[in-house]
């Protein structure tokens, strides 16, 4: 039930697993290594991850329907019912002392044999004038969260993706337009989500645009083209993909590719023997809920091999 | 199950592991009928207080919720600088203010509430020591959070300042506020976004925060670690 679950956590103990993370890859991961009888716990910044802010599941296999929200509630049910328990912080390093690593945050230090580093991504940003100005005050990362806000306003999407799409149909119910503005040719939806789009008549797409610059006075009044051309608008919902979280794993020498992504075989294992990775954090080409509640699961399970190979007990 | 019958499920299984007493404050307006009864005066009141009341009635008796009227207590809403009612107030037994909500705790926010009302009650507190830590380095603070009851991350940042309040035995003191049910606070603020947090009207940290950015905002510097 509590995102820091005190009496669930022994900081004494050496777990047999931690995973880091907070979204479905890292509960998946911990669903299944508790099923293995391992000691675990999650450790994480947000619980729910980046999924919780979509509107709208549609693909996970068993739900036909559900708001990201949701689908973090039955995960969260879950957890409860194996007594998994979830701490809400962030890991700053690991260092190896043994067989075991000791993970340091700020305010604890744990231990554990083996660790699954599923810490995800975060949204990227624009990097152009008045982004972080207007941050809060008309630009924002998370339609769910703030698209209240602007009931019969005008807002913009940035970004040509299947999450751009789904937050703009989202915004569509309850604002007065929605510009998808897009620097490519046509929206990588997927076609349900694209049909949906076209559809809308709410919803119009501006593409092979650009924008340099977001203006204000307290709050958003416009974006500025890259052709120089001034768009009035009141809100800025930026989704132009995410980087993974995967500063810490650097710390630890374990190998990443070149957008950061940590390097993982079949097995959801690193280079580092004893650290597993999976979600999106991880590198595999196609990221999803689904895709990274297996990569956690795979890691589960090859954490628990791990420990029957170097633990005697297991 | 709808969802509201679910929300009290979870407050029911919840409140029932309280195992300490615990008091809470709410502020209401009362005003008095011809015949002298009173009633509840301003609008959000009754169903504030019902909420509240699910909490109180599945405690075992541990948990009470004082009512006090603003035309009633006067000197009360003079010290706590009560603004507006209904408001919830977590007040030690010292007087010092902990925590203020200006927000029903429903939906998302049951989770945030509850762990509130357990470490207020003497439950464990994660950040304890950390906060305990690095308290000579924070001056008295109001870490001020705007919150809507769809936002999915408002419950986290509420969690996190909520125990760092308690931790701080009220050298920071946390302000929760719905900004759909107090437009106005939303609108001085210049808040178009969830979660907004404003720490001593001057700085703002905006979306989701975790207890490092938090922490090293309260302090302007580096945090000390306490093991």
């Amino acid at each position: 039930m509590f995102n820091i679950d005190m009496e669930g956590i022994d900081l004494e103990k050496i777990y047999d697993l931690i995973v880091l993370g907070g979204g479905p890859t890292a509960i998946g991961c911990a669903i299944y290594a508790a099923r293995f009888a391992m000691d675990v716990l999650i450790i994480g910044k947000i619980f729910g991850g980046l999924i919780a802010t979509t509107h709208l599941v549609e693909n996970y296999p068993g739900i036909t329907s559900t708001s990201g929200q949701g689908l973090m509630e039955m995960f969260k049910d879950h957890m409860d019912s194996l007594s998994i328990p979830y701490i809400s912080d962030e890991i700053r390093s690991i260092e190896k002392i043994d067989d075991y690593f000791v993970l340091h945050s700020f305010f604890q230090q744990f231990k554990a044999y083996t660790v699954c580093i599923a810490t995800g991504s975060e949204r990227k940003k624009l990097g152009i004038p008045g982004e972080e100005e207007f941050a809060g005050r008309g630009v924002s990362y998370c339609a769910t969260c703030d698209g209240p806000f602007y009931k019969d306003k005008t807002v913009c999407v940035i970004g040509g993706s299947d999450s751009a799409a789904k937050e703009a149909l989202f915004l569509a119910q309850n604002v007065k337009k929605v510009y998808i503005i897009y620097r490519g040719e046509e929206i990588r939806a997927e076609p349900i989500n694209k049909k949906r789009v076209y559809e809308n008549d709410k919803i119009e797409i501006i593409n092979n645009t650009n924008i340099v610059e977001i203006k204000g006075d307290t709050k958003v009044k416009s974006v500025i083209f890259e052709s120089g051309k001034e768009f009035k608008i009141d809100g800025v919902f930026i989704e132009i993909g995410s980087l993974p979280n995967s500063d810490l794993a650097k710390k630890l020498e374990v190998e990443t590719n070149k957008k950061g992504e940590i390097k993982i075989n079949r097995k959801s294992e690193t280079n580092v023997p004893g650290i597993f990775a999976a979600g999106d954090v991880a590198d595999a080409p196609f990221k999803q809920a689904i895709t990274g509640v297996s990569e956690g699961v795979i890691a589960a399970y090859s954490a628990f091999d791990y420990l029957k190979q170097t633990k005697i007990e297991y | 199950m709808s969802q509201d019958e679910k929300y009290k499920e979870i407050i029911k299984r919840e409140m029932a592991k309280l195992n300490r007493p615990v008091k809470l404050k709410v502020v209401t307006s009362q005003s008095a009928k011809p015949d002298g009864t009173k009633i509840r005066a301003c609008m959000d009141c009754d169903q504030f207080l019902s909420l509240l009341r699910v909490y109180e009635e599945n405690s075992n008796g541990l948990l009470t919720i004082e009512e006090l009227s603003i035309d009633e207590n006067p000197d009360f809403a003079k010290r706590y600088d009560i603004q507006r009612v209904p408001t919830i107030l977590f007040i030690d037994e010292q007087g010092r203010e902990y925590i203020r909500y200006l927000a029903a705790p429903q939906g998302g926010e049951i989770q945030p509430f509850i762990q509130a009302v357990f470490t207020f009650a003497g439950a464990p507190n994660y950040y304890e020591a950390t906060i305990k830590k690095n308290l000579d380095r924070i001056s008295p603070s109001t870490l001020k959070i705007m919150i809507t009851n769809q936002c999915p991350y408002c419950p986290q940042v509420v969690t996190i300042a909520n125990q760092f309040a308690i931790a701080s035995e009220g050298k920071v003191r946390t302000v929760v506020v719905d900004i759909m049910a107090n437009p106005d606070i939303g609108q001085y603020y210049d808040a178009a976004g969830v979660p907004y947090t404003i720490i001593n009207d001057q700085k703002t940290l905006v979306g989701m925060i975790g207890p490092n950015e938090i922490l090293r905002a309260l302090i302007g510097g580096n945090i000390r670690v306490q093991y």
